[in-house]
């Protein structure tokens, strides 16, 4: 018994010990190491759901939406159901919808979206199938159909490039963004246009859920939840009217430039291609884009549901030229005639030229070390004596050829001056982006000697000429050889010159306004520099020329128009291999001009014949005379 | 007339109800009743969801409970010299019943271990304890202090029948604590010590032959040995452990409060309302409840070894020592696995886990051990 009583004790002990050790380790996870295993159990069951906010709308001048939201039925799926349940809903679905069932379960595998809400499979499904939907609710568990608000380009096609459309967030762009701005892959972002440049003013604030989840991932309840803040709308100086006649008035004539036969081919009969084209309406006073067009065009609509890969590719493929590309921004063209504005400024300014010395234009030119050759006139045309006015008027190509031939001659001879038409074009904002609020702007080029000297250097063999040319230079005068600019840049530097030098940043918004239509910043009007303008009132007489004197480029164009109400420039630049670009920029009133106005048609043959009639048509409808419709007409003489 | 009152009083002085530990009977009622608790804790909301009743679980476990406390009662009652005989019959019965499990019994979580009892279920597993004990502590007792090879052979064989039986279901754990039981038994019982030193050394050769002969089904020896490695599976076997230790480190110093934890009621913890019970515990009651509930144990525990001591003969103190071994085990086995210190064997924890048969033979055991006490006298 005895030894029966030590071996109890013993047993005694080790119960003793195990129980110390139990107490121990409760000690140590509940205690001393707790909060490590509660950071393990909040990982385990809290999770975050972010809801989105309502996006801000784009509005018109005077505040009409041109982007606004609409409601979408979309049809989700809850991916706690059963798998035998969504094979069987999954399966029903897709012949409701006429989708194929493997896009919904690929749609429903997403792992972009939350695991915690339920899975959109279907946007703006139709009235019939939502109604049959919710009679057979017993066939279809787990399926809900929720009201989303999706994106609403309420005129469709119209300011599409200024809008631009939205988009899933990819990748590249989701690395793109700082932390703070807390966007998650299947966010929606803007791609292009507005949408883009304005995005964080759009966006709003999403808000968010913490949300306690089972071992499942079923949703238990609700720990807290900020409401999203919906984004702010963005008023635009973009005008709806003149947006829709601008655009109305760029596709008439690129219709009725098809229609018409290329004068410059003299040797056989072929009709302008005229594939694309755009317009500027600049508010010549502050740089406000009025209205901005481009052509080919799309519709931003049917970006909102994701885009069909089939109309992505034809958006891609060269024979639709491109609908996506902002011409008015993104398109570089040889400005032509329309640069002797620049050429004017640059000869009185060198002291070349004063507004009323005149130069005998007997057709031709040549640079006086290569007398034997010529630059011509378009069609070999005389215009005789002409002072800096006239020249304007006409378009005559020798008095600037002169400049730029004389300019020339000063560069290689160290006179003052040598540099007046690439310093010109600089100040008037030509060779770099204006920095408007758009995505994708091209700078253009001013081509120089330091320019010809780096493409040579860069490649010998396909710029085998090292040096700047007297024929580079007079070229240049004339808008043609290197020289490239944007339609905003042409547009912006006629404004910059009808307004007194000032040179504006154009600009697409005036205003951020919060929901509620209270202003919650301004985006005002910006002077980026200054540049000169001398004899503005001889120019300008030149330009009135254009549209109303005898012998004026454009005469034709503007016929019936009362007098002093345009000014303007023809430009038909020469494109190798193609036929020529087709300019026009206007002012309205002429004296004092409030509008520039500019059309380019690229192979849409001369200035006159198809840009000016667009041109017409809106500075018609700005100055609130009948409207008549595009159509080309023959070209006076000049270009 | 007044022999017969001088009779009565002399009977009632010496009724053995007057020596009753009351400690020891309501500890475990107390038990029970925070099992209750933590079951519907842990159940509820699945049930809710399925659309079922949320008490359903608590309701079934209650009418154990009350089985159970009458089982205790009845155990208390009998006097336990009387059991040593009544014990062959029950031994009897329950190897029967082993055989017949494997015949007819249904197959849960890959082992055939019990009966369908209308809505309940019987595991005879968990009756060969208490009868393992009583037959066990007889033969011992028979043979005090000269257990030569042969004798111990034989008391082996006792236990050795059900655990082979239960071996083929299989149920590890029962037979883990059996073999538990089996040893405190005979160590007290005056084994020697080199007897026990070899069947402790064949106990872990049996326990590796299991595993590498295949007689475990590989989700069981992964479990087995994942504590192990813990961290490393986390998604896989080592998936219960972790989850569990972190709803018991989610509890803190003073819980979650009840129905309040997070880990439960999102059902993170696999077989939370029967062996990882106490994971509910540690998390809504934190350190105070599960210390608590660890010491309410602890003193049924030393009530029992104080019984042992205290005991009229050596039958008596073998049956405490035996119910003592196997709560022990148990709770040390069941806890100490759900705070990642053991490894995972399906063990209940005693009065607490869900399951009837468990709580109803661990009243009954507390009875028989009731029943020494207070009849220490006489």
């Amino acid at each position: 018994m005895n030894d029966s009583r030590v071996r109890m004790s013993i047993v005694g002990v080790i119960v003793l010990a195990l129980f110390g050790a139990l107490f121990a380790r409760l000690w140590y996870l509940q205690v001393a190491a707790s909060s490590q295993y509660a950071a393990a159990a909040s990982s385990n069951s809290v999770r975050v759901v972010n809801e989105p906010p309502i996006r801000g709308r784009i509005l018109d001048d005077q505040g009409r939406p041109l982007v606004d939201n609409r409601i979408a039925n979309v049809i989700t799926i809850d991916r706690n159901i059963s798998t035998a349940g969504r094979t069987m809903v999954v399966n029903r679905l897709a012949e409701l919808l006429s989708v194929p069932a493997a896009e919904l379960r690929k749609k429903l595998d997403d792992p972009r979206v939350s695991p915690y809400t339920p899975v959109p499979v279907a946007s703006d499904v139709p009235y019939s199938v939502l109604a049959y939907v919710s009679e057979h609710r017993e066939d279809f568990p787990g399926v809900k159909a929720e009201p989303v608000a999706v994106r609403n380009y309420v005129d469709g096609q119209v300011a599409a490039h200024v809008l631009g459309y939205v988009g899933e967030i990819n990748g590249q762009e989701l690395k793109a963004q700082t932390k703070s701005a807390h966007y998650e892959l299947g966010d929606t972002i803007g791609k292009a246009g507005a949408e883009l440049t304005y995005e964080s003013d759009l966006r709003g604030t999403a808000g968010s859920d913490r949300v306690e989840v089972d071992s499942t991932g079923r949703v238990l309840r609700t720990l807290s939840s900020t409401k999203p803040k919906p984004g702010h709308d963005v008023k635009l100086t973009i005008d709806l009217d003149t947006q829709k006649l601008a655009e109305d008035s760029l596709g008439q004539g690129l219709a009725a430039a098809r229609a018409t036969q290329d004068k410059s081919d003299k040797k056989k009969f072929t009709m302008l291609a005229a594939p694309a084209g755009s317009v500027v309406v600049l508010d010549a006073t502050d740089g406000s884009v009025v209205a901005m067009a481009s052509n080919p065009t799309y519709d931003p609509n049917q970006f909102v549901n994701g885009i069909p890969t089939s109309t992505w590719t034809q958006f891609n493929d060269p024979n639709s030229h491109y609908p996506l590309v902002d011409r008015a921004v993104a398109g570089q063209y040889a400005p032509g005639s329309t640069f002797k504005l620049v050429t004017s400024i640059a000869g009185l300014q060198s002291g070349d030229i004063n507004p009323t010395k005149t130069l005998d234009d007997k057709g031709r030119y040549a640079y006086p070390t290569d007398p034997g050759r010529f630059f011509n006139n378009d069609n070999g045309a005389r215009y005789g004596r002409v002072d800096l006015p006239r020249a304007i008027t006409v378009s005559s190509d020798v008095y600037f050829y002169t400049i730029g031939g004389d300019l020339y001659y000063r560069q290689r001879h160290a006179i003052p001056g040598g540099d007046a038409l690439q310093e010109t074009a600089r100040q008037y904002g030509f060779g770099k982006a204006t920095g408007i609020a758009l995505p994708n702007e091209a700078s253009g080029r001013v081509p120089d000697a330091a320019w010809k000297k780096k493409i040579h250097d860069a490649n010998p063999a396909g710029f085998p000429y090292p040096d700047w040319l007297p024929g580079d230079n007079i070229l240049s005068a004339v808008g043609q050889g290197d020289m490239l600019v944007t339609p905003l840049q042409l547009a912006n530097a006629y404004a910059s010159f009808a307004d007194g030098g000032t040179v504006h940043q154009p600009r697409i918004a005036s205003e951020v306004l919060d929901a509620r239509g209270k202003k919650v910043r301004d985006l005002p009007a910006i002077s980026t520099g200054q540049a000169p303008v001398p004899a503005r009132d001889a120019m300008l007489a030149g330009f009135t020329g254009v549209a109303e004197a005898k012998g004026g480029t454009a005469v034709n164009v503007f016929q019936g128009f009362p007098p002093g109400m345009v000014a303007g420039k023809t430009g038909t630049a020469q494109v190798q291999g193609k036929q020529p670009t087709s300019l026009f920029v206007g002012m309205t009133p002429a004296a004092a001009p409030k509008y520039i106005v500019l059309a380019v048609v690229e192979e849409g043959g001369y200035g006159a014949e198809t840009a000016a009639p667009i041109v017409r048509r809106i500075m018609q409808g700005l100055n609130h005379l009948p409207l008549t419709d595009v159509v080309t007409l023959p070209p006076a003489d000049g270009n | 007339m007044a022999a017969v009152l001088t009779d009565r009083r002399a009977r009632l002085q010496t009724s053995p109800l007057r020596h009753l530990d009351l400690a020891l009977v309501t500890a475990p009622i107390l038990i029970s009743g925070l099992g209750l608790l933590m079951i519907y804790s842990a159940t509820h909301t699945k049930l809710e969801q399925a659309g079922a009743d949320p008490l359903s679980f608590v309701k079934k476990q209650a009418i154990a409970i009350v089985i159970g406390i009458v089982a205790m009662a009845i155990m208390t009652v009998i006097d336990y010299r009387r059991l040593r005989e009544l014990a062959l019959f029950g031994y009897a019965g329950t190897v029967f019943l082993l055989v017949a499990v494997l015949g007819v019994g249904v197959q849960v979580k890959g082992a055939q271990a019990r009966f369908d009892v209308g809505p309940f279920q019987l595991q005879p597993g968990e009756l060969a304890k208490l009868f393992v004990i009583l037959v066990l502590a007889g033969y011992l007792a028979m043979h005090r202090g000269d257990l030569d090879v042969r004798r111990l052979v034989v008391a082996l064989i006792i236990a050795g029948v059900p655990m082979g039986l239960i071996m083929l279901q299989p149920d590890l754990g029962t037979d883990l604590v059996l073999m538990f039981i089996v040893l405190t038994m005979l160590t007290v019982a005056g084994a020697r010590g080199r007897h026990i030193v070899i069947l402790l050394l064949l106990a872990a050769t049996v326990a590796i032959a299991a595993v590498n002969l295949g007689v475990l089904k590989d989700y069981q020896i992964e479990r087995l040995t994942s504590f192990a490695n813990e961290g490393k599976d986390a998604e896989r076997s080592g998936y219960n452990q972790t989850q569990s230790k972190n709803a018991i480190g989610n509890g803190g110093f003073d819980g979650q409060g009840y129905l309040e934890g997070t880990q439960t009621t999102g059902a993170y913890v696999p077989e939370q309302h029967t062996d990882f019970i106490f994971t509910v515990v540690g998390e809504e009651l934190g350190f105070v409840g599960g210390a608590t509930l660890l010491a309410l144990f602890a003193l049924i525990v030393w009530r029992t070894w104080r019984a042992a001591r205290l005991a009229n003969d050596l039958f008596g103190t073998l049956c405490c020592m035996g119910v003592l071994a196997m709560l022990v085990f148990q709770v040390f086995e069941n806890v100490g696995m759900t705070m990642g210190i053991m490894p995972i064997t399906g063990i209940p924890l005693p009065w607490m886990s869900y399951g009837g048969s468990s709580v109803i033979v661990s009243f009954a055991c507390i009875g028989l051990v009731a029943n020494i006490h207070m009849r220490r006298f006489t």
